[in-house]
């Protein structure tokens, strides 16, 4: 090739190059325009030179552009522009007028100073890459990773569930096998207690006897004629001090009796709330009842922690599965308990109205945060550590509450306290009945 | 008789670039100083009749050392020397009583104009 | 790994090149710029991030990376705080309220003016010519050391150059790194010995 002929091939590089390549001067008047951007802009070199950019291309961006192209005459400095920050600086056509996927030409343009021999930039030559088809597939590749980050966020949610579930799992087969153990110890205690409860009523009608019998006698002493028999009864007498004898059997009759029937207040609490011989069948029964033997189930759980307050109101029985429902109040019961840190009061009130009846237990405890408060019924939402809670406490009891048509309701006030109202219908309706 | 110069920069390659740029065979003794505290203390301990001082300085900066200058009444001219070249730099330090302003590095073309307009070069 | 005199001259360097860097963002943004001196640091890689975490007073950044070449060759982080560029939005020409598009577009604008005046500055003492490559966004608001994950570097140490720029008037700040592999700070040591010889 011919030296002569280099400024010739570099002309025809620059005009055929499949990239955009303009100048402006520092009058932004435009002083060259090659091939590619007079195809997409479809305006012609010969028409464009000596013009105005921004009088010829109105649509542009004035004001920014002009101060990016006055800082390169100014700091003699490339600049740049990216189309993930700025799509395009022109609107032009893509090269995919099928395939398609976005409305106009990505581009990636350089601002390029042209100095003279004085080293002041005369000119800035911008050039204007298509970069649609990376665009594209950055874009593609940019949804895919969001598609996959939101994948492995959900999976490890659903291991941390699966991690849950498992100790729930665990956790309620050990309540079952305590309950069924709880179940049986009653069953087996419960014929013993028995016979020695009637024993013991016998025994007191034998002693009452007794005594009677006793008291004929020591009345006919004194018709004993035999002064040295008389001496010998009255000796025995002083020596087994019959008179305290009699008070203390009484005593200890009673106090025997007293402790019989709490025993046998116990494994009927055990055998109502684990409910081995109830059916889990409807039937009216009432609330009270079931409030007390769960109260005497937890209370070694509670009896450190806070003081029980009974304000009960008058309840009809109503329709329920109480064995569920006992489950629910031990439930609420327990979480007051937890969620008083030092000792506090745990207030249980009832009440009806129209045809509901409502139970609500209320604590002075720690509270409930307002972020936390409408999670509580999640499956899975504890704020205890974990391991210590299954998270599922309180979405059982929703459940059981919402197969009676009743509501469960809660207001906590951090610092000071939460309550929560179980409110239930007196009857379910029909069709449950059949 | 010799000039003394005091040349103040944390730079030991700033001070040998700008005694380097200074006249061949101009007539002056140079000293030099760290930072504004050691200057100051160089200035205690024999006058000098003109001082280069660069601005971005640990311990003591130009600014700092200006203002000590003005209020002790030294009377001494100081000619930044400064890397930062902002003009509002120039023009707050000329406020605080520099007589002139050097850009770094320094053009010896454009520093012999400055002391022949102080008389400090013949 | 460098000697005290070659040290001394590239801090001399840095200094004057960030005073171009300043004086440029100045009349660029029309406001005055405090500079600080210049920090160079040699370090290895586990140690770069909590340098640059010292450096940035905040938990998340965002961050422009430039790649320069010449006889040497590294790479140019413009490091920016959590500070919304908002209100530099209409220095630099924006009309509307900017979108985050924008924010970040105005985040590579000022990295591109700030690494090519300051490093421009620096070849040009040196005597050298240097060219940039389009910058590009390297973290949007994201931890230091998140971004910085260089364990499989190929490189044992780094030269780290720490430049920051302050608006007097604004609250925007931004910080300025240089970073260089030994091997390239070889060929840049080079460099500066050729300048200290001119001296």
């Amino acid at each position: 090739m011919q030296a002569e002929d280099l400024p010739h091939l570099l002309d025809f590089v620059v005009e055929r190059l499949e990239v955009g390549v303009f100048v402006v001067n520092s009058e932004m008047r435009i002083v060259f325009w090659n091939r590619f951007m007079a195809i997409h802009s479809g305006q012609h070199s010969e028409a464009l030179l000596g013009r105005n950019l921004f009088e010829a291309f109105p649509e542009l961006p004035r004001k920014w552009l002009e101060k990016k192209i006055n800082n390169v005459f100014v700091l003699k400095n490339y600049a740049f522009t990216s189309w993930e920050q700025r799509p395009y600086l022109f609107r032009f056509h893509h090269n995919r007028p099928i395939t398609g996927g976005v409305d106009t030409m990505q581009q990636n343009c350089t601002f390029l100073p042209i100095k003279n021999t004085q080293d002041e930039v005369e000119y800035v030559c911008v050039t204007l890459f298509d970069v649609t088809d990376t665009a594209l597939l950055q874009l593609q590749l940019n949804s895919a990773i969001a598609t996959l980050q939101v994948e492995k966020a959900e999976q490890q949610q659903l291991m941390l569930q699966l991690a849950d579930a498992q100790s729930h799992l665990m956790q309620s087969e050990k309540l079952a096998s305590i309950g069924q153990l709880a179940a049986g110890v009653a069953h087996e205690i419960n014929n013993p207690i028995g016979y020695v409860y009637s024993n013991l009523s016998t025994l007191e009608k034998y002693v009452q006897d007794t005594f009677g019998m006793l008291a004929q006698y020591e009345q006919a002493e004194a018709a004993i004629a035999d002064d040295a028999v008389r001496a010998q009864l009255k000796a025995t007498r002083e020596k087994l001090d019959i008179d305290f004898l009699k008070e203390d059997l009484r005593a200890l009759m009673e106090e025997s009796k007293e402790g019989i029937t709490r025993v046998k207040k116990i494994v009927q609490n055990l055998k109502d709330f684990s409910h081995v011989d109830a059916t889990d069948e409807w039937h009216f029964a009432d609330l009270h009842l079931g409030l007390d033997s769960t109260l005497n189930i937890v209370s070694n759980e509670i009896k450190y922690k806070a003081e029980v307050i009974k304000e009960y109101g008058d309840l009809p029985e109503v329709e329920c599965l109480s064995s569920q429902l006992n489950q629910v109040f031990m439930n609420l019961l327990v979480n007051a308990s937890h969620a008083i840190e030092e000792r506090g009061t745990i207030t249980i009130r009832s009440g009806q109205r129209d045809n509901e009846v409502w139970v609500e237990i209320t604590d002075t405890g720690k509270g409930i945060p307002a972020e936390n408060l409408k999670k509580i019924f999640d499956p899975f939402f504890t704020t205890k550590p974990v391991g210590s809670g299954t998270g599922l406490g309180l979405s059982l009891s929703y459940g059981i509450i919402e197969k009676h048509h009743g509501r469960i309701e809660v207001q906590s006030v951090v610092g000071s306290g939460t309550t929560f109202r179980i409110c239930l219908p007196n009857k379910q309706p029909i069709e449950l009945q059949k | 008789m010799a000039l003394s110069v005091l040349v103040v920069d944390d730079s030991p390659m700033a001070r040998k670039m700008l005694i380097k740029a200074l006249p061949a065979n101009w007539d002056a003794n140079i000293t030099q100083a760290g930072n504004g505290i050691e200057a100051m203390a160089a200035y205690r301990a024999g006058e000098f009749d003109l001082m280069f001082l660069d601005l971005t300085m640990p311990e003591m900066d130009g600014y700092q050392t200006l203002e000590a200058v003005r209020s002790e009444g030294l009377n001494c001219i100081v000619i930044v020397v400064s890397a930062d070249i902002q003009p509002l730099a120039q023009e707050r330090v000329l406020k605080l009583g520099a007589a002139a302003f050097i850009k770094k590095p320094v053009d010896m073309q454009k520093l012999e104009p400055i002391l022949h307009q102080f008389g400090l070069l013949d | 790994m460098l000697t005290t005199d070659q040290k001394d001259a590239l801090q001399e360097i840095a200094n004057i090149g960030m005073g171009q860097a300043g004086e440029v963002i100045a009349k660029v943004l029309n406001e005055f710029v405090t500079l600080s001196i210049p920090r160079i640091l040699i370090l290895q890689p586990n140690l770069i991030a909590p340098a640059l975490q010292r450096m940035v007073n905040s938990e998340l950044v965002s961050a422009v990376r430039q790649a320069f070449h010449s006889s040497f060759r590294g790479e140019a982080l413009v490091l920016f705080g959590l500070q919304r560029c908002a209100d530099l939005a209409d220095l630099m020409g924006y009309e509307d309220d900017i979108d985050h598009a924008t924010e970040m577009e105005i985040l590579l604008d000022i990295s591109n003016i700030l690494v090519g005046a300051c490093l421009g500055g620096i070849a040009k003492q040196v005597g050298v010519d240097i060219g940039f490559s389009a910058p590009s966004l390297l973290a949007d608001r994201v931890p230091i050391k998140e971004m910085m994950k260089v364990n499989d570097a190929s490189w044992q140490h780094a030269l780290l150059v720490e430049v920051n720029f302050q608006l007097e008037q604004r609250s925007f700040a931004c910080h300025l790194v240089i970073l260089m592999s030994e091997h390239e700070l070889k060929k840049f040591a080079g460099e500066l010995d050729r300048f200290l010889e001119s001296l």
